[in-house]
């Protein structure tokens, strides 16, 4: 896992400040992203978690333009393509993929296996006909299908093994990067380890970053370099994946940490769990100040005014009052 | 958990075992075993055929001409004359299977005008959304505060009664149905992740509407279409009946009955026969309307 994080130089993705709202009846707006700052190296994995409705999923379509971003740039290879028209998108489309949630949903029904990943090259205009169906069978066998496959409709399949052709067709542009958005989280226990191990495999023989959306802390730490958690729209917590998982300092990545089911009956009772009040507020009416300040267990009367900033804390970045430069009582030299 | 364990959960590796037992069908095969399975369809398809085979070929058959006025008026039914003839001597006959290739051209043409203006009109207006649908819409609810009949009446006013006026107004007065079911359905698929797919794989717009959204709503346009045509007929035939529409000597099924209506009281068949031509045949299209409707639904497995 280690092997890979060396990196240098620019960062494959880096979005600062991305923030994407919709506007909802009553002039009100929803912020599903707000204010996002983060980088995805060359060959990385940065696994994005929270829970449902925190943003993850819609960051993962604003960096892709599904949604246009309100604020905020979207730097891809050194190129800024926040503001780049659909058909300026074009060549970057064929280097910044995805992986979608719903295998059963992803796949138009009416089309042949075939048809579905041979798609994305003829929309690209990727070689002839036939160097295209050569691709597909290329891809059919990259993913563990099988020749006969091609022919037939995405019913016939399995969720995983319709999860495998969604990564086929994405395959087939040969992208650079892919956004992961929760890929397993329809699937199986057992199912799952197939795909996680298939993304691995990718990822080792093509040199893929990704950007991995779950809500399965575990698989997170498994598959990622680092971590970013997101709660209500703000990223939270960020940094090395297993300095986060194994000493989160963000009390909501402690709360969810100890959320998390523990394999071994013994250590399991041994470990401390952080009960959470409240509920997550509606992100139509966010909390003044830190947004966890409702339902934070060490929450003090500042994190009610201040929204903090994402500060420098124990070689990651955490957004916590108790963690700023002032409470840590550092002076500036 | 630790690394180890971890990686213990994950290890079993993808199986190559995988297979699919049953023979791959496509769409349209997978309709046509349901279809074959439903009786009431396929009696109601074979009519269909023995229909328009007659309106092609039956007239060619026949020793008169649709408007030969033979000696022997108001003839009962013989050999000779299947149905007997009209007040005029013409064999009611031919002229029902002459009539048959007037209605039946008026029901496809306006069921065909109002598949490719319906579906596009519904399909841009769904996919596009936002105020563009509001506008379309509100023109679709204009359109259909006007009664039917308005339509054609005025059509036949401004271009003279013929079959192309009848058609004109009728199809302008039906295409919203098509319009309204096409655009609901795009609308629901567009927010479906293929839809989303195809944005981020960078197809263009009319590649993600037809390609992915209007595929996907070939069931519901087939099934409109189908039971528009009996529609286009029965409107056609009405309209006839009450004199506005398809005018003498040429003969629809509505002006046949119309034409034999003063007579009833005495030589009641004549009435008879023309009303059961399209008795038959709008129940043979809505049979087989029911049918692809059944067959065409993926949720549907028998």
């Amino acid at each position: 896992m280690s092997d890979m994080q060396t990196q240098t130089g620019e960062p494959l993705l880096r979005i600062e400040g991305l923030t994407k709202f919709f506007p909802v009846s009553g002039g009100k707006r929803l912020f599903a992203v707000n204010k996002v700052t983060l980088e995805v190296g060359k060959g990385e994995t940065l696994g994005i978690v929270g829970e449902s409705g925190c943003g993850k999923s819609s960051m993962g379509r604003t960096i892709l333009k599904v949604y246009e971003p309100n604020e905020g740039k979207i730097v891809f290879d050194g190129k800024d393509i926040t503001k780049l028209s659909r058909k300026k998108m074009l060549p970057y489309r064929k280097r910044m993929q995805m992986i979608f949630q719903d295998p059963y949903a992803s796949l138009n029904p009416r089309l042949t296996v075939g048809d579905i990943i041979e798609e994305p090259m003829t929309i690209h205009k990727i070689g002839t006909p036939a160097s295209r169906k050569a691709k597909v069978q290329e891809l059919i066998g990259v993913v563990g299908l099988k020749p006969d496959h091609i022919r037939r409709f995405p019913h016939e399949f399995s969720g995983g093994q319709r999860q495998r052709i969604g990564i086929a067709r994405t395959l087939a542009l040969e992208p650079d990067f892919i956004v992961c958005d929760e890929p397993i989280s329809a699937l199986d226990v057992s199912i799952q380890a197939q795909v996680i191990n298939l993304l691995e495999r990718i990822q080792k023989e093509r040199g893929l970053s990704y950007l991995f959306i779950a809500h399965d802390l575990e698989m997170v730490h498994h598959i990622s370099h680092k971590i970013g958690v997101m709660y209500l729209g703000h990223l939270v917590e960020y940094g090395d994946a297993d300095e986060i998982y194994k000493r989160p300092k963000h009390p909501y990545t402690q709360a969810l940490i100890s959320a998390s089911p523990v394999a071994d009956p013994k250590s399991a009772r041994e470990k401390h769990r952080i009960i959470l009040e409240g509920e997550v507020p509606s992100p139509l009416d966010p909390p003044p100040g830190c947004p966890f300040s409702g339902r934070c267990p060490h929450v003090r009367d500042e994190c009610r005014q201040i929204l903090p900033d994402m500060y420098d804390y124990a070689g990651r970045k955490v957004a916590c009052l108790q963690y700023s430069p002032k409470a840590q009582g550092i002076t500036l030299q | 958990m630790t690394e180890t364990e971890l990686t213990r959960k994950l290890l079993p590796e993808e199986k190559n075992d995988e297979f699919i037992a049953i023979e791959s069908e496509t769409f349209l095969q997978a309709a046509w075993r349901k279809f074959r399975g439903n009786k009431r369809a396929l009696i109601g398809m074979v009519v269909l055929i023995f229909v328009v085979l007659a309106a092609l070929f039956g007239p060619f058959l026949c020793p008169f001409s649709y408007e030969t006025q033979l000696p022997e008026k108001n003839a009962p039914m013989s050999l000779l004359h299947f149905f007997g003839t009209d007040k005029f001597g013409r064999d009611i006959f031919v002229r029902i299977l002459y009539g048959a290739r007037i209605s039946l051209s008026v029901g496809f043409v306006a069921a065909i005008i109002n598949l490719i203006f319906g579906t596009l009109y519904g399909g841009i207006a769904g996919y596009v959304g936002g105020k563009l649908d509001i506008l379309m819409m509100r023109l679709v609810d204009i359109i259909y505060s006007v009664p039917p009949t308005l339509y054609v009446v005025l059509i036949m006013l401004m271009f003279g009664p013929s079959v192309t006026s009848v058609m004109i107004g009728i199809s302008i007065s039906s295409w919203m149905g098509m319009a309204q079911i096409v655009r609901s359905n795009v609308m629901s698929l567009k927010e479906q992740e293929f839809t989303m797919a195809a944005f981020v794989l960078g197809a263009g717009d009319s590649r993600i509407l037809i390609k992915h959204l209007l595929v996907n709503t070939m069931g519901p346009i087939i099934v409109t279409v189908t039971l528009m045509v009996p529609q286009a007929i029965f409107t056609e035939a009405w309209l006839s009946f009450l004199g506005v529409g398809i005018s003498a000597p040429m003969a629809s099924w509505g002006t046949l009955a119309q034409d034999a209506r003063s007579l009833i009281e005495v030589y009641p068949m004549q009435t008879v026969f023309p009303m059961l031509a399209i008795c038959i045949t709008i129940f043979a299209f809505n049979f087989v309307g029911e049918g692809l409707g059944t067959a065409l639904d993926p949720k549907q497995k028998h």
